[in-house]
């Protein structure tokens, strides 16, 4: 009979995190393999230019492994991260102002697949995008963390540093908004 | 689309959407082999031994000691000293009326009953300096004196 091998169950973050703070840098890595999709959206959503989407993970990842004491586990770490993005967001904004950098136009990219359906879609997410860079930061980040990230009001609130409700509260305002933006 | 029937389910299906073009462009593999080179060049040097947390905490400490030392010292160097009564000469009593004498016991600053009935000037049925006579007074005033 021929024996089967146990399937080594993947680390829990938290397993990863503990790693990296003993040294083991291919923790640090894994880390980045699982939640680097995910930021990239979340930054995307938020205005981010896909020119600058690579370095703004990149930092945002850096500060996450400087800061990873601070983290108590509040949250998933996953959305202590995407908040974490829209400060290294934040602060890229300000710079860019500062030097008048022009981030490159949406329509000069080159993005794969059929070109009709790609206009299309590309106006609508435009649109949405301009409507998320109208809103409140707060409204913005707990509509993408909860509508594009799919996470729990909770889990949001505690990353956020505010209520669930408060949380559901900034969402609904987002919504409304967003809505009469895309009418 | 006819976005005035956009329900809150295609506004979240299009939010899970957004980004997704530009995220899945991303190279992972070389995002992390970057954060790890960064990681390592940006590695915080082990700070001195006196800059480490337990130092800082210590110096804080003696620090805070020093300083409520001095404060201390301050304050009871400028604490204002008890108002001297002006102790008449013996023969000053002499002069002084009833009402000056009260005064002049009511200024200092004891208990004074207790001395009464120990030098046997009053009993303790006698209840304050409103009811001993001038030379009750006086000769209370001269044993306080010593």
């Amino acid at each position: 009979m021929a024996q089967t091998q146990p399937v080594a169950a993947p680390l829990t973050d938290a397993a990863l995190i503990a790693a990296w703070q003993g040294g083991d840098e291919q923790a640090a890595a894994e880390l980045v393999r699982r939640h680097a999709r995910a930021l990239a959206r979340f930054l995307a959503g938020a205005g981010a230019p896909e020119a600058n989407l690579d370095d703004l993970v990149q930092e945002t990842f850096i500060r996450a492994f400087r800061a990873v004491g601070k983290f108590r586990g509040q949250c998933l770490f996953r959305t202590w991260l995407l908040t974490i993005g829209g400060n290294v967001l934040k602060d890229a904004g300000r710079r860019w102002a500062r030097h008048k950098v022009v981030p490159l136009d949406e329509a000069l990219r080159t993005p794969d697949g059929d070109p009709y359906e790609q206009a299309v879609a590309g106006e609508v997410e435009g649109r949405l995008t301009a409507g998320l860079a109208k809103l409140p930061r707060m409204q913005r980040e707990v509509f993408l963390l909860r509508a594009q990230q799919g996470l729990e009001y909770e889990d949001i609130a505690a990353a956020l540093g505010t209520s669930a409700g408060a949380a559901r509260v900034h969402y609904h305002h987002a919504v409304r908004r967003l809505k009469e933006y895309l009418q | 689309m006819n976005e005035h029937d956009m329900q809150d389910e295609r506004l979240q299906a299009l939010a899970r959407r957004l980004g997704a073009g530009a995220a899945q462009r991303l190279d992972i593999e070389r995002t992390a082999a970057a954060v790890v080179r960064r990681l390592r060049e940006q590695a915080p040097a082990t700070p001195a031994w006196w800059l480490r947390p337990v130092w800082l905490r210590v110096a804080a400490a003696v620090v805070l000691m020093l300083g409520a030392s001095v404060v201390y010292r301050g304050t009871a160097r400028r604490a204002p000293a008890v108002p001297a009564v002006a102790w008449p000469p013996d023969e000053g009593l002499r002069d002084l009326t009833s009402d000056q004498l009260r005064v002049l016991l009511q200024s200092l600053d004891q208990p004074i009953l207790p001395v009464l009935e120990e030098e046997g000037l009053v009993s303790s049925q006698e209840t304050g300096l409103e009811d001993l006579s001038s030379t009750q007074l006086r000769e209370l005033l001269n044993s306080l004196e010593g």
